[in-house]
């Protein structure tokens, strides 16, 4: 691993000028992300940026770092692989609400339970904004879309619950409207070892409601260290993310204070293990035919 | 969160107090160049031309600022970041929208100016160094000038054509 403590956020901005609406909250997420990236140090070449379909899916390449921009809702899948199989990179995971909580939804708890070394960063904008504004699973109930005329009937997920009851190590909340915040969060997701859930409140300028803007964001947020939240106990956090909806609380939820082994690691032990006792590479085609 | 609150205006010496205009100024700086982008990358030609020229002139505070910091402190290391200011000049992401009006892009930097004075303005009270204070009531005032600037445009500018903004809604497009 290269550590260039000099990267600027401008490092890992690419050539390629992003098109979502002008207003749109991903566009303050994707400097939270360079900004975090220059503080990690690590130079692009060594991050891949893995995304499913979407707006937000985007990002990957509007950052100089390897992107892979892959099909709905496939974004951790092929994350966790990447990770496997190249496990000295950085790898991120991004996608909306969509992507990760209904096409992808199933992914989810998979990765939080092999706990590979992945930060995934969704930018839950409470509708499906590429395809012109149909509800989506975070999209509250009783919201008037183009798919419920009458008002939604169906309850949001709570994305935020829904990592924590899984069991995942790191699930944070930030907001374009505090983008040192958001920067920083993000940051703390990608140095946390294992699995790190970042849910970030991205409003849609096109579709999205009046109270989920950046301005309105301004009003009503709060930091969960204001409110002297302990985000070392996984209750207190379940506590607190039941407000998904009702508030806007920003920082890290739950961070646990002795992070289990991750996936990468565990394999690596055991590879280590079973090479001890393992045949020479030369002598497995024989032993194949033998048998 | 405050964006401010790793500020210490109490303690803020000068060469904290230049770097934080400096970077304040960049700041604004990259958030018009980035506003400039976005009109461009959808055909809205008047409002990209003026935030452009918005952050030329940012960029000239920024480099006189630079320079006033280089005379007294050299190059000094800084004990200031950009954590430490967010939104205190640069208009907020949500001020862009598609297919703006002159009038509109005037009127959002307008607001961009009225902000930055309102932080100079609740930070002086709080200042205890004497060059410090002279400074920030430096910038408070030039940001009054800059708002008598971007007025002095809103008045010759066309006023806004009476259609509905819904029509001018601009979905996302291939790429």
């Amino acid at each position: 691993m290269n550590l260039i403590p000099s990267l600027t956020p401008k490092d890992f901005k690419s050539d390629l000028k992003p098109i979502w609406c002008p207003g749109c909250g991903d566009f303050g997420v994707l400097q939270a992300i360079y900004r975090a990236l220059a503080a990690i140090g690590r130079p692009p070449h060594e991050i891949a940026f893995i995304s499913g379909i979407g707006c937000s899916s985007r990002i990957p390449g509007y950052t100089t770092a390897y992107g892979f921009n892959s099909v709905h809702g496939r974004a951790l899948p092929i994350a966790q692989g990447l990770k496997l199989a190249r496990p000295e990179l950085l790898v991120l995971a991004a996608g909306g609400d969509g992507d990760g909580f209904s096409i992808g939804g199933g992914h989810v708890p998979h990765a939080i339970r092999r706990n590979d070394d992945i930060t995934y960063i969704v930018m839950d904008n409470q509708t499906y904004g590429l395809t012109k504004g149909q509800l989506s699973p975070t999209s509250p109930k009783g919201l008037h879309t183009v798919t419920s005329a009458y008002g939604s009937l169906e309850n949001p997920v709570n994305p935020l619950m829904y990592v924590l009851a899984y069991g995942a190590s790191f699930v944070a909340q930030g907001t374009p409207a505090d983008m040192p915040g958001l920067a920083a969060v993000i940051e703390e997701a990608i140095r946390f070892p294992g699995f790190a859930f970042v849910n970030v409140q991205s409003p849609c300028v096109t579709y999205g409601e009046e109270g989920q803007q950046i301005k309105a964001h301004k009003a009503v947020m709060k930091h969960l260290e204001d409110l002297g939240h302990n985000p070392g106990n996984r209750i207190e956090a379940l506590d607190k993310a039941q407000s998904y909806g009702q508030a806007l609380l920003t920082g890290v939820f739950y961070r646990d204070p002795d992070p289990p082994p991750t996936l990468g690691a565990l394999v690596h032990e055991r590879q280590q293990r079973l090479m001890a006792g393992a045949a020479p590479r030369a002598r497995i085609l024989d032993m194949f035919v033998q048998h | 969160m405050s964006s401010t609150k790793s500020i210490d205006f109490a303690t803020l010496s000068l060469k904290d107090a230049l770097d934080l205009a400096v970077l304040i100024e960049e700041e604004a700086r990259e958030r018009y160049e980035e506003f400039a982008d976005q009109m461009e990358t959808h055909h809205t030609p008047e409002a990209a031309s003026f935030f452009r020229f918005m952050a030329g002139n940012e960029e000239k505070h920024r480099a006189a600022l630079a320079a006033r910091r280089r005379e007294h402190f050299g190059e000094a290391p800084s004990s200031v970041t950009r954590a430490m200011i967010f939104d205190v000049e640069a208009p907020d992401y949500d001020e862009a929208r598609a297919f703006m009006t002159l009038r509109a892009a005037l009127n959002a930097a307008l607001r961009s100016e009225e902000k930055a004075h309102a932080f100079f303005v609740a930070a002086l009270p709080q200042l205890k160094n004497a060059d410090v204070h002279a400074l920030f009531d430096e910038l408070r005032s030039e940001e009054v000038e800059h708002q008598e600037l971007v007025r002095k445009q809103l008045a010759q500018a066309p006023p806004d054509p009476d259609l509905p903004a819904d029509d001018f809604s601009d979905e996302p497009v291939g790429q």
